[in-house]
């Protein structure tokens, strides 16, 4: 039986012939929240296990990177609304159900301990800056704004933990939730961005890391979560494969269709597998520029955002 | 809503009647008709009929709107107050039938039942013009009304049942 469906009258933009609604400013900040959750995550983690000193990089100067991304992305995010003026509706309720607005809160919450963070260590990652301008002399109250942060620190991180868990989670949930994307639709999306996003903050702290004990530590770190990493997106492409007709075409487009060279050349190959073994070699004792693994892995990250976000809009229910 | 694809033409007056009164924007549309040929030659099977938004009993759309925007009226229509929609188009990702689109002042519209219309004890503007008579609007709570007496009487089928959504369009057969 051939099947042959023309929908005429209908050539609505964004819409017709393929969805088209979410574009790079949406993959940006998936990939900048999930970094900025990464490094805020080790920051607060290692904060707890009190290995400020062991790990300087993780705790203090990385965390600069997480008030940037997360403005950038909530940037990016307000230039993708097109009733913007309206933004401020997402404040005036909670709804349970839906993961965008659980994002909204979470991230009302998160970027302004980001800020706070990178303040209380304000006078320790800039000594420089501290001497030349000496805000905190000159405004007493930012003295004594430092000094109430720095003895909060604590309740900081216990608060940014399952915080930025939260906030990495709903990067994936957000695409999953929507049942009319088979591509997207599967519950194992979530994790997926989440290990993700803890492997790119692991290779930014690499990137910024001084001291070869904490490049090591973190590189150990990127290793275990790139093997996850991994595992999950066989899970993925497992599932999809027992799937239903419809998962199974969404499948197609990643394994043998416009996104594969993409996704299995520049994430999973060049984004996960290659830093993987590089990593593995440094760990070994021999000598690789950690600058190559770390770019790569975070390249990957943002490739892997950009494939998912594109290549979601492209499937739907036919009928 | 209960449509016969067996005496739909696909004239597209549902459509025109639609723009007009709704004041949808050029290029946009709030319902549609679709054709599908089924089989091979000779032996052809064609099906006209007229979509819109299914105004679903279990809508994505409403479960992922962030600010509440997208919401169920009393008798089940899926309704967006412009006011309280953000553009974040996560409706229109959720929705298995595309019946959503943005504004181009920027919130999200759609297929409203002609909610204003019903209010006046009217019915839907594409009901009211269509010319073979194919579209009937009515109360399915209510055993007697002609929506369930055709739905009882007839064969019928929903769209994309697989989604989950329970849509509240039928379709004749």
């Amino acid at each position: 039986m051939q099947e042959e469906l023309f929908t005429s009258g209908r050539n609505i933009p964004h819409i017709d012939p393929s969805l088209q609604i979410w574009h790079w400013p949406i993959s940006t900040y998936l990939f900048l929240g999930g970094l900025a959750a990464g490094i805020l995550f080790f920051a607060a983690l290692f904060y707890v296990l009190g290995k400020e000193k062991e790990y300087p990089t993780a705790v203090k100067l990385a965390t600069v990177i997480s008030p940037i991304a997360l403005s950038l992305g909530l940037i990016a995010l307000l230039y993708d609304l097109t009733h913007k003026f309206y933004a401020w509706q997402l404040y005036m309720t909670f709804r349970i159900e839906s993961p965008m607005s659980w994002g909204a809160w979470v991230l009302l919450i998160v970027t302004p301990l980001s800020f706070l963070w990178v303040f209380s260590y304000y006078s320790e990652i800039f000594p420089k800056w501290e001497n030349k301008l000496q805000l905190l002399t000159k405004f007493k109250f930012l003295k004594t704004f430092e000094v109430f942060l720095i003895k909060n620190r604590k309740y900081m991180a216990y608060a940014l933990i399952p915080l930025t868990l939260v906030l990495g989670v709903y990067t994936g949930i957000l695409l999953s939730a929507f049942n009319a994307r088979p591509l997207w639709n599967n519950a194992i999306l979530g994790p997926l961005f989440l290990v993700s996003g803890l492997s790119t903050g692991a290779a930014a702290i690499i990137l910024l890391s001084k001291t070869t004990a904490e490049k090591h530590m973190f590189g150990k770190i990127d290793l275990v979560l790139i093997i996850v990493e991994l595992a999950l997106i066989v899970h993925m492409l497992m599932g999809m494969y027992a799937g239903s007709q419809v998962q199974l075409e969404a499948m197609q487009l990643l394994v043998n269709g416009e996104f594969t060279l993409m996704f299995f050349g520049f994430v999973v190959i060049l984004g996960l597998i290659v830093p993987a073994i590089l990593e593995l070699i440094e760990l070994i004792g021999y000598k690789v520029p950690v600058i190559v693994p770390a770019l790569l892995v975070l390249l990957g990250g943002l490739i892997f955002r950009f494939v998912m976000v594109e290549a979601g809009q492209l499937t739907r229910f036919l009928y | 809503m209960v449509i016969d694809t067996l005496k739909c033409v696909g004239c597209s007056d549902c459509v025109v009647a639609c723009q007009t009164e709704n004041n949808v924007p050029i290029g946009y549309c709030r319902d549609w008709i679709t054709e599908t040929v089924d089989g091979s030659y000779p032996n052809l099977d064609l099906e006209l009929k007229s979509e819109r938004c299914n105004h679903c009993d279990n809508a994505p759309c409403v479960r992922c709107c962030p600010t509440g925007a997208s919401h169920i009226v009393d008798g089940g229509i899926v309704m967006v107050t412009a006011d309280e929609c953000i553009g974040c188009g996560a409706c229109i990702e959720s929705c298995p039938y595309d019946a959503r689109y943005q504004h181009p002042d920027g919130y999200v519209d759609k297929c409203t039942f002609c909610h204003h219309r019903l209010e006046k004890g009217q019915l839907p503007a594409c009901v009211s013009v269509c010319p073979t008579k194919c579209m009937y609007f009515g109360d399915l709570d209510n055993p007697n009304s002609e929506v369930s007496q055709l739905l009882k009487n007839r064969k019928h089928k929903t769209l994309a049942p697989e989604a989950g959504t329970n849509p509240h369009v039928f379709y004749l057969i």
